[in-house]
């Protein structure tokens, strides 16, 4: 399925995961990390389909009980002692507690970034950067544009080694670690010299002159505006709960929260929107595009 | 009015005694399409980097260059860089950029235009250049013809004046480099934009110059319309006329006073002239002898190849054989499946249906030793990919590093195999710093060490010029001679028709069909060389420029 | 000597912007993070930190705004990283890419060596995926690459195998992976204690150790074909003019 939210100004994709990466980073609040998880698998699962869906069971979840385990072993704080271990260090049920959180947080982080790479693709960020970072968002362009190069040029010349003799996928250890280090030889030598005439290119077409600026195809359009300032009202009214105190719990020494009020209830909501925002706009679109089609 | 005037310009590389180019004057006219020819290192490519200043090399220069009036050197960066492109030879090196829009910006962007009027000229270029389906595209995903093309797009953005084009074409597939010029001739035509222009594919290249500029040595000896340069250059019997069109070489080749051809088109008006006082010879053909060899050393039984499960077949039922001591030429189009040929052959790629044998057993049960110690030679389309060391000497003796011999043993057999590709001059200098046919000429002494009773080549015509196919073909033919047994796939239809055995064309991963040369290309209509379309119509079997000459002299 | 003056200039003009940042914006930072973020205090500040350190780099090197030659070394260098990473994806931990910047730095300043590793630790999350371990690779392949280059100025490191090797081998082990576990330990569990990190250190050992010895191995095989290459360009193409 395509997903309409990366075709959003690069600045809106931007904002948005800073905020999303933010938030799931600090917020330890239950119900926060429930919304973000939640959010996170949702949206991952539109991006990638099955295959999120198998990541997610089959990575996510040991690596959450993984975590889980290892935060009783090291941290002791917590009044309410369940048992002690063999070396006299107690286990706590709120170190087990801040574990699982813990270990929540990370998961919801790492599928955050599964669906950060799929939608803030390089050329959008050397977009954002390019302004700024001039020189060095040219560089990160460039060894995108070098590397995939590289990679079909370590493939040719392995080749040609392999039809004189010298092929790593045969011999001892030690002859196939010289092979090896013969190609990423050659391909230094061939990387290097070929790069004189990319560089002549560049000065050839004026790099160098004052005044570069900087082109892009993303365009800033009113929709991008409209999620753009509904995002920011999101974000504010998130980080006024926040102020407030509804989002944070302590776990040490004892488990407290602030009691579940009207006023959470609302935050609570809001920031399932904020997760939601670009489920949200890819279910509108689908909707949209159906009515059209009824239409037609 | 003139773009460019060269006034007695001289250039010395440091510590070079000898000048690379000598007393060069020369002026060239807004508008005009001039070609400059000249074997490698003729001093072609310095004349062209004299006319840029950014990219002239480090060196001494006497004498003046005027652009526009004004001398080359007053000239601001700025201008240079907007009024004057340059395409360089290697698509791929000159893309700086990993998307196709922002490549064809880059130009725009180092001149500091806005947003705006970028968009507009990249629209525009997109559309001129019929770049819009592969707008978005990463450029690793693009063709090397369309890497060329996107390279010509994005100097064309920045609306130069003059555009300056060092070998082009020399790294295109045929079918990519005739849509690459056909381009260059649109702008030239349609834009007014005046183009300087090296190349060695001179059929393609002369019937649209205004101007063909010959150097010789560091000197222009010719410089004239086409066909009367090619006139110059017969009179003067200089080997560059080789490289001249297959009509222009039967035609000084026959005495006659009608006007010189230059394409096939008029090369057929001007034999039917010729033909109407004198009378076509009736040539019996000599037929060729092959030394038949009873021995088959390549077969290929009902060999079938794809590179993934679901993906496409490249190979389909493919069988044919290789006797011991043939020069056997695969021609045909691109992703055609020639190349997997070759992979299988040596063992690379595995047939997935069907066998394949060398010297009659099977690859997929032979090990990188038995396979290619005295028996396969490869020889890379490009030979940089075997330069390992600082010199080509040290480059020679990595070969036999892993030898049993003695210091003395390996000295003879370096000695004797730089006596063999006459690399005795380059011995102390960097691979990289040779020529291209000087890199092949290194590479195939590296590969012919380790002894090869069958040699595969990969396009070794790819970018070299007539002289250096000429030594290339006389390397190969002494091999032959020794009775090595020689593989070559090709695009180079005329190399193929001089040098090779056996010819076969390759279609849809299968051999379509095959025979002894004259015969394959006095079969093929369109497939064959341009003095066999030329005279096909009196002669069928004339596929030389020689057989057509020798016809044309005997018919009177 | 007008060069001289420029490095001067350089190195001032990082020194200066190095100082507020530790002066007054790291110090802030803490601040903020002790104050307003409970929990994940320690895992912020030392994210911010890392990002901090990096800016008087990126900010100085667009500032003198690099020449063409400049970039495309760089930007060589550092694919060639990427591809060595990625052509051993099947041996973990035994990867070039620390090899590479150290050279990079010897060979072409503490600067270039610096913008190699942290480029290199960008870029090849792109391919192998971002996440909150970006920041701490470019920072950890960038620092070496940094020193790497101020030692070889200072006469500390010298070009030969038996230098390199050691040096390579120490910043792998120790610098690498004295700062990286620091981050995953913050990455994972939030508390910081001595115990974990110790912890932390002992379970990540061999991974580090994998990594140390497939760094000195590389710079065994090719730092001095390396470094001859790298000068045979900066000879032949004037690309870095000394």
């Amino acid at each position: 399925m395509k997903d309409s939210f990366a075709t959003f100004h690069p600045i809106v994709n931007f904002m948005y995961f800073v905020v999303i990466l933010l938030f799931s980073m600090i917020f330890m609040h239950p119900i926060f990390q429930v919304i973000a998880l939640i959010s996170a698998i949702t949206y991952s699962i539109m991006l990638k389909g099955n295959s999120a869906i198998k990541f997610n069971l089959l990575y996510m979840i040991p690596l959450l009980l993984i975590m889980a385990l290892m935060n009783p072993a090291f941290n002791h704080e917590g009044s309410t002692i369940l048992f002690y271990l063999n070396n006299g260090n107690p286990i706590t049920l709120e170190s087990i507690l801040f574990g699982m959180a813990a270990a929540c947080m990370f998961v919801t982080i790492v599928i955050w970034f599964s669906c950060y790479n799929i939608v803030m693709t390089s050329d959008k960020f050397i977009y954002l950067f390019g302004k700024v970072l001039p020189a060095l968002s040219l560089i990160l362009s460039m060894v995108l544009r070098f590397v995939p190069r590289y990679v079909a040029q370590i493939k040719v010349i392995s080749n040609a080694q392999k039809c004189v003799g010298r092929d790593i996928s045969q011999g001892n250890i030690l002859q196939r670690a010289r092979n090896g280090i013969t190609i990423l030889s050659i391909m230094t030598t061939w990387a290097l010299e070929n790069a004189i005439e990319t560089a002549d290119s560049m000065k050839s077409r004026g790099y160098g002159l004052p005044n570069r600026t900087s082109f892009s195809i993303f365009r800033f359009d009113s929709r991008d505006k409209i999620v753009l300032m509904i995002m920011l009202g999101l974000t504010i009214m998130v980080v006024i709960g926040g102020a407030r105190g509804e989002n944070t719990i302590r776990f040490f020494p004892s488990i407290k929260m602030v009691a579940m009020t009207p006023l959470s209830m609302v935050v609570y909501l809001v920031y399932f929107v904020l997760c939601m925002i670009p489920v949200i706009i890819n279910v509108v679109e689908v909707m949209k595009w159906k009515s059209i089609q009824s239409k037609m | 009015m003139e773009i460019y005037t060269i006034k007695d310009v001289s250039f010395t590389f440091p510590e070079k005694e000898q000048d690379t180019l000598s007393h060069i004057s020369l002026s060239i006219k807004s508008g005009e399409f001039v070609t400059i020819c000249g074997k490698s290192g003729c001093g072609k490519s310095t004349l062209l980097r004299q006319l840029k200043t950014i990219l002239t090399p480090h060196g001494k220069r006497t004498g003046e260059i005027y652009y526009g009036g004004q001398p080359i050197e007053g000239l601001d960066q700025r201008t240079q860089a907007s009024e004057i492109g340059f395409v360089l030879q290697n698509p791929d090196n000159q893309i700086v950029t990993d998307k196709v829009w922002h490549e064809l910006a880059f130009g725009l962007e180092s001149l500091g235009y806005e947003q705006s009027t970028i968009r507009l000229r990249v629209a525009e270029m997109a559309s001129f250049f019929g770049i819009q389906t592969w707008f978005h595209k990463n450029v690793s995903e693009l063709s090397g013809g369309q890497k060329q093309l996107l390279n010509l797009a994005s100097i064309m953005a920045m609306h130069p004046s003059v555009l300056i084009l060092d070998e082009p074409t020399s790294q295109l597939d045929p079918i990519a480099a005739a849509d690459f010029l056909e381009t260059v001739k649109k702008i030239n035509r349609d834009l007014g934009t005046t183009i300087i222009m090296t190349e060695h594919r001179l059929e393609d290249i002369l019937p649209i110059s205004d101007r063909l500029i010959v150097m010789d040595a560091g000197v222009i000896i010719a410089d004239d319309l086409p066909h009367k340069v090619g006139q110059i250059l017969s009179e003067m019997n200089h080997p560059m006329f080789c490289s001249m069109p297959s009509p222009m070489q039967i035609y000084a080749g026959v005495d006659n006073d009608l006007a010189c051809p230059v394409t096939v088109k008029e090369g057929r008006q001007w034999l039917n002239a010729f033909l109407c006082d004198n009378k076509p010879a009736e040539m019996v053909d000599t037929k060729e002898t092959i030394g038949i060899s009873s021995r088959t050393v390549i077969t290929f039984k009902d060999v079938w190849f794809k590179y993934e499960k679901n993906s496409p077949d490249i190979i389909k039922d493919l069988s044919f054989e290789v006797k011991e001591g043939q020069f056997y030429c695969i021609v045909g189009g691109n992703g055609t499946g020639k190349t997997s040929t070759l992979s299988l052959i040596s063992g690379i790629l595995q047939p997935y249906r069907g066998k394949v044998l060398i010297g009659g057993k099977n690859t997929a049960q032979m090990n990188a030793k038995e396979l290619f110690t005295n028996n396969l030679g490869i020889l890379p389309q490009s030979p940089q990919t075997l330069f390992v060391k600082k010199t080509v000497e040290q480059d020679l003796y990595e070969m036999l590093s892993d030898k049993p011999l003695t210091k003395e043993e390996k000295a003879v057999k370096i000695d004797a195999i730089v006596k063999f590709a006459e690399l005795e001059d380059l011995l102390a200098m960097h691979p990289y710093d040779l020529s291209g046919g000087e890199q092949q000429r290194a590479a195939l002494a590296k590969v012919l060490l380790l002894e090869p009773r069958i040699l595969l080549l990969d396009e070794p015509t790819k970018g070299l010029d007539g002289f250096f196919k000429e030594k290339l073909a006389l390397f190969l033919k002494k091999l032959n001679a020794d009775g090595v047994t020689i593989v070559m796939v090709s695009h180079d239809i005329e190399f193929c028709a001089k040098y090779a055995e056996v010819c076969a064309m390759f279609f849809d991963g299968s051999i379509i069909t095959s025979n002894t040369t004259q015969q394959f290309f006095a079969g093929n209509s369109f497939y064959t060389t341009s003095a066999n379309r030329m005279v096909r119509h009196v002669w069928p079997n004339a596929v030389k420029v020689e057989d057509v000459i020798e016809r044309c002299q005997t018919s009177r | 000597m007008p060069d001289k003056q420029v490095t001067g200039k350089r190195l001032s003009g990082r020194t200066v912007l190095a100082t507020v940042l530790i002066l007054i914006v790291i110090p802030a930072t803490m601040m903020l993070g002790i104050l307003v973020l409970n929990d994940r205090k320690y895992y912020f500040i030392s994210l911010l930190i890392v990002l901090y350190t990096m800016i008087p780099f990126a900010m100085v090197f667009e500032k003198r705004k690099p020449q063409a030659r400049e970039l495309i070394v760089i930007a060589v260098l550092t694919a060639i990283a990427v591809a060595g990473r990625g052509a051993f994806f099947m041996l973990p931990q035994f990867k070039p890419v620390v090899a590479i910047v150290i050279i990079a730095g010897v060979s072409l300043g503490a600067e270039a060596g610096f913008l190699v590793g942290a480029v290199t630790g960008f870029v090849s999350n792109f391919f192998f995926g971002q996440g909150p371990w970006t920041p701490w690779q470019m920072f950890c392949f960038g620092i070496i690459g940094f020193i790497a280059g101020i030692l070889f100025e200072k006469g500390l490191l010298k070009k030969t195998k038996l230098s390199l090797c050691v040096f390579g081998g120490l910043a792998t082990l120790l610098i690498y992976g004295g700062i990286i576990n620091i981050g995953s330990l913050m990455m994972f569990t939030s508390q910081f204690s001595w115990q974990a990190l110790l912890a932390t250190y002992i379970s990540g050992f061999w991974f580090d150790m994998v990594h140390a010895i497939a760094t000195v191995v590389f710079l065994f095989f090719i730092s001095q074909p390396m470094i001859e290459k790298l000068d045979r360009i900066k000879i032949k193409y004037g690309l870095i003019e000394k």
